[in-house]
Order: C-alpha cells, then structure tokens, then sequence
C-alpha cells in the first residue's frame, strides 16, 4: 500500500525526531529554522467505509503508521467540545463540530493494524467528571465501536485526575509564553505516542482550531477552570478555562505558574494562542489527523453566532501538528503566513506563529511537501462557503 | 354524593370574603375589588361558556364575620351555576373546623369541601383533603386530594440574569416544575387525582400566555392536575375585553382542553428501567423529593416505588435504587438479592449482601464500591447519601446512558416524560410529552426515543388533529425533529419495536 513520494525511512526519521524531541528537547532560541514536514491530504465527500481506505493511503503517503506505533501505547486526542447534546440546528455534533465517529474508529483500527499495542481515547468534557464512554452515549455514540476497532481500546476522561495518582507536569521548552508548565491528566504522558484527532473549523477566539488548538483541550479544569480552588486542583472539573481565556483568574497555584507577561493581557486573542503554542510545544503531538468531511463554517461550535454547515469532504494528516495545522489553514482559504490583523486572525495572534517561534514546527507552506491532493484543487473557502 | 373525577377545577375568588381578605392583607385596589364584586355575579360565569371548566372553588368561610355575608352573595352565584352544570367546592381556611359550617354548605348547594380539617371526611358532604406538599398524609388522601405550596412552573428567576437564564450544576436552566411530585402522588395514592394549588406570581403587566398553559401542562402532563388561578391583573382585564388577556385565557383553556381530550394518557404508567424506592416520608422526603426532581430534569425516567410494600414489582427493571434510610426487610432483601442475582443493579448507601464478597472500583469518578453477586451488582456510596444533585448524576451514570428511553437535544429549557400503557417502552402505547418551560418557543430541538420507530403521532395545543412526524434511526433508537416549540407537544407511539 506504500504510495509514494516519501520513503519509510524518512517518514521514521522524523517521526524519531519529533519523539525525541519531547523527552530531550534542548533549549532553542525563538524563531529558529525547523525541518520540512509532510501533511497528506485527502479527499472524501461523505462518511462511511471510504473514510478508512482514505486515511489509509493517507497513512501510507507520510510512510505508514507501524515505524510510529508498533507495540507503543498510543494516546488520541478527541475534539469533543461543548456538551454532548448541543447541535447546530437539528445536526448531530459529528457533522458539525465534533470529529466524526467513523474518522476515530477507522484511525484507532489503522493505529491497531499497524500494531499499536494500546489506543487510549481522550478527552476533557466541558465541566464533569463522567465516564467519556458516558459523555459519548450522550452524544448516542456507540463506543463499542471504537473498543472492537482495535485490541485494546480505554477511553479517559483528562478534564480532572482521573486513574492518575498524580497530575503530570509538562514544562514548557524555553519557559513558555503563557505559563512556565502544566499539569495534565497522567494519560498524556503515560504514552508513547500522542495523536491530536481534530476539526477541521474555524474558532472565534483563535481564528481556526485544528490539531493544535484541539490540545487546548487537554488542561484539566480542576486546576485551570472557572470553579478550581485557589490552592489545589478540585476534584470535579468546574466551569470553562476562564484563567486561559480572560486571565480573570489564575490557576490552582499547584500548578506551573504564569510567566510575567500571562498576568498583563486580559485579551483572550493574545492569550489563547500562546497557551496553545505552549502546550504543543510542551506535550508534542506525534501525528496531527483532521476531520474535514463536514464541519461548521464561522465558529467553532454551535454556541457561536452566524455558523453555518459546510461540507468540505477533506481529510488532512501530518506528523508535525504546525504544518498539518498550516496545510488545513491554506485549505480553508487562509494564507498559513497571516498575523493578527488578517484573516482568519482578525483579533488574535496566529498560533501558527507561535508555535514556529517555538520551534515546533513550520507554517511555510514552501518548506511543507504536501501528499494527496494538492491544496490549489482541494480548497474549500470557509468565508465564502 | 360524591367527587366526581372529572371536575376541572377553577379558583373563583369573589365577594365579602374575598374583599375582606385582599384588605387584611393590603393587597386591594380598585381593579380587584371591582372584580371581587363582579365575580360574585351571575354573569360572570359567561368566562366559563365554550371552556372545560366544570368546578369552581369558592371562598366559604374564614371563621370571621363575613362569613354569613359571603355564603348569601354566593347563593345566585351557585344557583346559576348549577343550572349550568357547573358544580362548586367550598374553601375552607387551613385551620378552621369544617363540621359546623357542613349543613350550611350542602343547604346551599356545594358539591365538596376543600379543607384540612380531617373531621370533614367523615361529614356527609365529600372533603378533598388539603395538605402543605411536605406534610401530606398520603395515606388519608381522598379520591381528589389537593396540596399546597407548590411552585409555579417556569424558569428559574432567581436563575436568570435579565433574558438570560443561568446554567445548574447540570449545564442547563434551572427550572421549577411539580412533575416529580405529582409522579410521586400517583405512586402513593394509586387512584387517586391530586390538584395542585398554586398562584400566578405577581407581575407587572399581564403574564405571556405560554405561562398559563405551562402551568396547565406541568400538572397535566404527570397525572395531576392545576386549581387553575388567575392573577390579579388578568382577571380584571378580561371582563373589559382586553385582547391580550382574551388570548392568554383563550391559551390557557385550550390547554385544558387538550388533556380533557386525551384522558385515555392520565391512565398511562409512567415507563423506566430505574426504580426509585424510599417510604419518601419523614427523613428520606427532603432526599427523595430532590433525587426524583433532579433525576427528572436529567430526563431520566423511573418508576417510584413505596419501600413499604413488602414485594416491589421488579419486573422490567435493570436497576434499583435503594434511597430510603432504613435497610430492607428480610423479604424485600431476597427480593433484591434475587434481582441482583439475575443481572440488575442495585444502589445503595450502604452494603447489606454478602460479606465474603470483595468490591471493585468502576470509575474514579464514581465514588462507588461494586460487589459483583451472580450476574448483577450492588454499588454502594463510599460516602452516605447527602447531596440530592450527586445522587442523581451517579445513579444516571451507574444505570448508564445506554439504558436511557428518552434524550433531548439541544434541550435548554425543555424537559419530557415517557409513559405509557405499559411500565415497558417496548409494549403497547407508548406518549412522550416534551415540555417548553421559557415563554420563548424552543426551537430546533430533537426528541431520540429507545426504539425502532417509523413514526410518531405528533400533537400540539390547538391543533385538532394529529399528524406524523417522520423518525430518523439514530441506532439504538429513532430521532424525530421537533417544531419550535411554544409550551407542549405530544408524540405517540404504538408498534411492536418500540
């Protein structure tokens, strides 16, 4: 099944990299080159079986899944966000603003045939410490279909400390933008490889939200919510990420605290992007897969005003999340490259700024070998869709 | 004589009485007393033309000097309304003795006697026992029975910032609704109607008239039924013509009407795999009235069983919640034991089967030990049951979502309740009645119902006929599009893969 335009070896070589980068990252000054990355690009109009045959010759053009998860532990990021019963319209989440239950089961089965040895499904629903399983049946998801699609299949919720004895500290290469480190729910470090399994949608306060900002969604808000304790994190999660947003507050002082800058702005557009580009660069994300079959156009969830469904019938992946994010930017009729000011960063600073000073990868879209489809014949313009 | 069952009853304050007590308590003015007078006459039952109302409750005595004056006005008053058909019920205040004012009562022509008082019951004229909703005797309730202090159903306002309403702990509107405690009525005094009393809030201006009919529907809907009142600003508004007010009466009597079409549903059972058991007296009925509230703003349907009765009927359950405080008899103990054995789930605070079995841990969020007995668990707290609200959440969440017969999608102020002519979804009829608690239509709401379904007859206040809405399979149920919805709508179902 390997197609291709990039060799296996490569493909590991900077899989390796992007690994290693998390457990021995040196410290690297901002704005520093970055490698050339790879993001495939697919098309499919509609979900049913044609998602799994897509992301697979996807999976096969970044060079396949096995070098990266071969007898690993395998942790996937969902973008579950909102409520469970919130729907645009009479629109079920999944065709709107939720990744689509077939795009998860088909990447936990190709994470399971190529020999991934655990898949743990996570995600932080908004204010409660329920079962995901619970938070999916809500949604009337199946998760028994995503247990069959693989031999081991968990689920977790990471929105409080969950089967973890203790929160995880993360710090953040060169000190962070927004805050020095965070405390996550145990499951994103108890993984060899971390997956972020995102929408592909535009997002009010960051402008678009794909793999990176779905990581957003990995602080626990027992500690980074509206309602934890000055102190402690809370048991249950409490209320929205108000400290990240608005900086109306800060976070349980257990936690990593803020750098001298994260207490001056109270702009949510200057303040999420850098807690985004903190967290990808502090919990690197080894595979970026973004749903793109149907989405939502001017928001990112059904909460927002003036949004709208649109059927973009893509599927992007990638291994570096700032080129994947940047490919699927282009994609949505955005120049990758834009700042605050243009679109889609009207009122924010673009996280794929950010994350390149970081040093977490590249939104040159010059420096980006783009797989499958390519961008000119696949773009779908979300303004004017 | 006797009550008849299907009186639809109606405040009718007016004369002496009624002006004496609107004095007393400072809350007169011209427009009340105008109307306190107009409504003492004859001609003012002209309102009832056309309506289903049947059963007016007058004001009869106070144990004061009007009295005597009250009961002279009302005679012309009840006079014609009998000729009309219209039967009357005597009020009697909370405290006073009903046996001396009897003979006078049923000289004059009063059909009943709403009062405390337990000695009427005995009297030849029949009583409809009134009690305050947190001391009701269930067991000396008469075939209607009346409680007080109820709350008038709606939007939380104290959960409201201006036109905004505020999330609960749940992530939706608080509401207030009295659906729990009619549920609870129906299962402690099987065959029996509980009205509920309870009064329009005051208001500046006249109340929309989506207001009305919630009240109406909140009753309704459960099995009870409202003492429908009019507030102060209404009732003088009506007799000048007033076209807001003509609409809001219009509303409020279709909406009776609607259920006085549909009396085949008051006889439907309430459906759910999840049965509620506690003597809901004494200690366990502050817990169990909010466990009941809160389950029921959850959407989750359960049956309630009195812990009293020594053989709970088990069948169609897949879990049982134990919330009373004191454990199970020796009978009710094999009883549950036996369920358990066979695959159900039984929550508890506290442990009573085996002890040689070792517990296990779920979930950490649940703070539950589960002993595994046969094919089926016991969860027990790790904590006593104290908070209502987390009783409610970890009780959904150990039956699990899987088991739910009913789920709203973008629900926001709207609720609903499955019954039918089976405890089972899956036998014979089956009507789920989906409430709108903001003056605001709902709007873009989904119904998804456990079930295979083509389709469902779907109703509204006002509409004469039924028509089909088309289900949409959602595996394992059918989902079914609503219309904007104003207060209420009814879906029925019938076939054999509910």
């Amino acid at each position: 099944m390997m197609t291709t335009t990039c060799s296996r070896r490569k493909f590991l070589g900077a899989m390796g990299a992007a690994a290693g980068a998390y457990l021995v990252r040196p410290v690297m000054p901002l704005a520093r080159a970055v490698p050339a990355s790879r993001v495939a690009v697919g098309t499919c109009r509609e979900y049913g079986p044609q998602v799994t045959a897509t992301l697979a010759r996807m999976f096969d053009q970044l060079g396949g899944l096995e070098g990266l998860v071969r007898g690993k532990t395998v942790a996937i990021k969902l973008n579950l966000t909102g409520d469970a019963t919130g729907r645009l319209g009479y629109l079920p989440a999944e065709i709107t603003h939720w990744v689509h239950p077939q795009v998860i089961g088909a990447t936990v089965q190709l994470l399971g045939q190529a020999g991934a040895r655990r898949i743990r499904l996570l995600e932080s629903p908004m204010s409660t410490s329920e079962p995901l399983e619970e938070f999916m049946l809500q949604a009337n998801w199946e998760p028994r279909d995503f247990s069959s699609a693989a031999p081991q299949v968990e689920f977790e919720n990471t929105n409080y400390l969950g089967y973890g004895r203790k929160y995880s500290r993360f710090w953040v290469p060169e000190g962070g933008l927004m805050f020095k480190g965070y405390d996550l729910n145990h499951s994103y470090e108890d993984c060899d490889v971390f997956v972020s399994l995102a929408k592909l949608k535009e997002h009010v306060t960051a402008g678009v939200t794909l793999s990176m900002k779905n990581c957003f969604g990995v602080t626990p808000c027992t500690i980074y919510g509206d309602g934890s304790p000055v102190d402690e994190a809370s048991l249950t999660p409490r209320g929205g990420r108000g400290p990240f947003h608005e900086g109306n507050r800060l976070p349980s002082k257990s936690a990593p605290p803020p750098v001298n800058n994260a207490l001056t702005s109270k702009d949510p557009g200057y303040r999420v992007p850098r807690v985004v580009a903190d967290l990808v660069s502090a919990r690197p994300v080894h595979l970026a897969v973004i749903d793109g079959i149907h989405s939502m156009a001017g928001g990112e969830g059904p909460w927002c005003d003036n949004v709208r469904h649109v059927q973009p019938g893509l599927l992007v992946a990638g291994t570096n999340c700032v080129a994947t994010d940047a490919v699927c930017t282009a994609l949505m009729g955005f120049d990758p490259m834009a700042d605050r000011g243009t679109p889609p960063f009207e009122t924010c600073d673009s996280t794929l700024r950010l994350a390149e000073q970081l040093g977490v990868g590249t939104r040159d879209l010059s420096q980006i070998e783009v797989l499958g489809t390519p961008i000119a014949s696949a773009r779908f313009n979300f303004r004017h869709a | 004589m006797m009550v008849d069952r299907n009186w639809v009853p109606m405040k009718w304050p007016c004369g002496p009485l009624g002006i004496a007590r609107r004095n007393k308590s400072g809350s007169i003015d011209n427009d009340v007393k105008g109307t306190l007078e107009a409504w003492v006459r004859p001609s003012a039952l002209e309102l009832l033309k056309d309506t289903p109302i049947n059963c007016l409750i007058v004001d009869w005595a106070d144990g004061g000097p009007e009295d005597s004056a009250q009961q002279q006005a009302l005679k012309p008053l009840l006079e014609a309304g009998r000729r009309l058909g219209i039967s009357f019920v005597g009020k009697f205040p909370p405290k006073e003795s009903v046996s001396a004012a009897v003979p006078a009562a049923r000289a004059a022509g009063l059909s009943a006697v709403i009062c405390e008082d337990a000695s009427a019951q005995s009297s030849d004229l029949p009583a409809i026992r009134q009690f305050p909703r947190d001391k009701a005797e269930w067991k000396n309730a008469s075939t209607i029975f009346c409680t007080t202090e109820n709350v008038w159903p709606g939007l939380n306002l104290q959960t409201m910032n201006g036109d905004t309403a505020l999330a609960g702990p749940t992530g939706i509107p608080w509401v207030n609704s009295n659906a729990w405690f009619s549920l609870l009525a129906r299962e402690l005094t099987p065959g029996n109607i509980l009205w509920l009393d309870f009064d329009p809030p005051a208001a500046l201006n006249l109340l929309h008239p989506a207001a009305y009919a919630l009240a109406v529907a909140d009753s309704y809907a459960y099995g009870s039924r409202w003492i429908i009142s009019l507030d102060d600003k209404l009732r003088a508004a009506l007799p000048k013509g007033n076209s807001q007010a003509k609409a809001v009466w219009e509303r409020l009597c279709e909406a009776v009407a609607f259920f006085e079409n549909h009396k085949e549903w008051q006889a439907f059972k309430s459906q759910g795999i999840l049965a509620i058991i506690s003597d809901f007296r004494g200690d366990n009925a502050y817990l169990g009235g909010e466990v009941l509230n809160l389950l029921n703003r959850r959407q989750v349907q359960f049956r309630i069983m009195e812990r009293v009765k020594s053989q709970p009927a088990l069948e169609g359950l897949k879990a049982i919640l134990w919330l009373d405080n004191e454990k199970p008899s020796a009978e009710q103990h094999a009883a549950l034991l036996a369920f358990v054995e066979r695959g159900g789930l039984v929550i508890a605070a506290a442990y009573w089967g085996d002890p040689a079995v070792t517990p296990t841990k779920k979930d950490p969020s649940l703070r539950y030990r589960l002993y595994n007995v046969g094919k089926g668990q016991i969860a027990v707290a790790e904590e006593a049951f104290q908070d209502p609200y987390q009783v409610a959440v970890d009780t959904h969440l150990l039956v699990s979502r899987r088991n739910d017969l009913v789920r709203l999608y973008n629900p926001e102020t709207t609720n609903c309740h499955s019954s039918g002519e089976s405890v089972s979804p899956h036998k014979g009829k089956r009507l789920v009645q989906v409430l709108n608690f903001s003056s605001e239509p709902a709007s873009y709401v989904t119904l998804w119902v456990s079930g295979k379904v083509q389709s469902a007859r779907f109703r509204q206040f006002g509409a004469a006929e039924a028509h089909t809405l088309a289900g949409r399979p959602a595996s394992p149920g059918t989902e079914f599009d609503l219309p904007p919805l104003s207060v209420y709508c009814a879906l029925e179902f019938e076939g054999t893969n509910l």
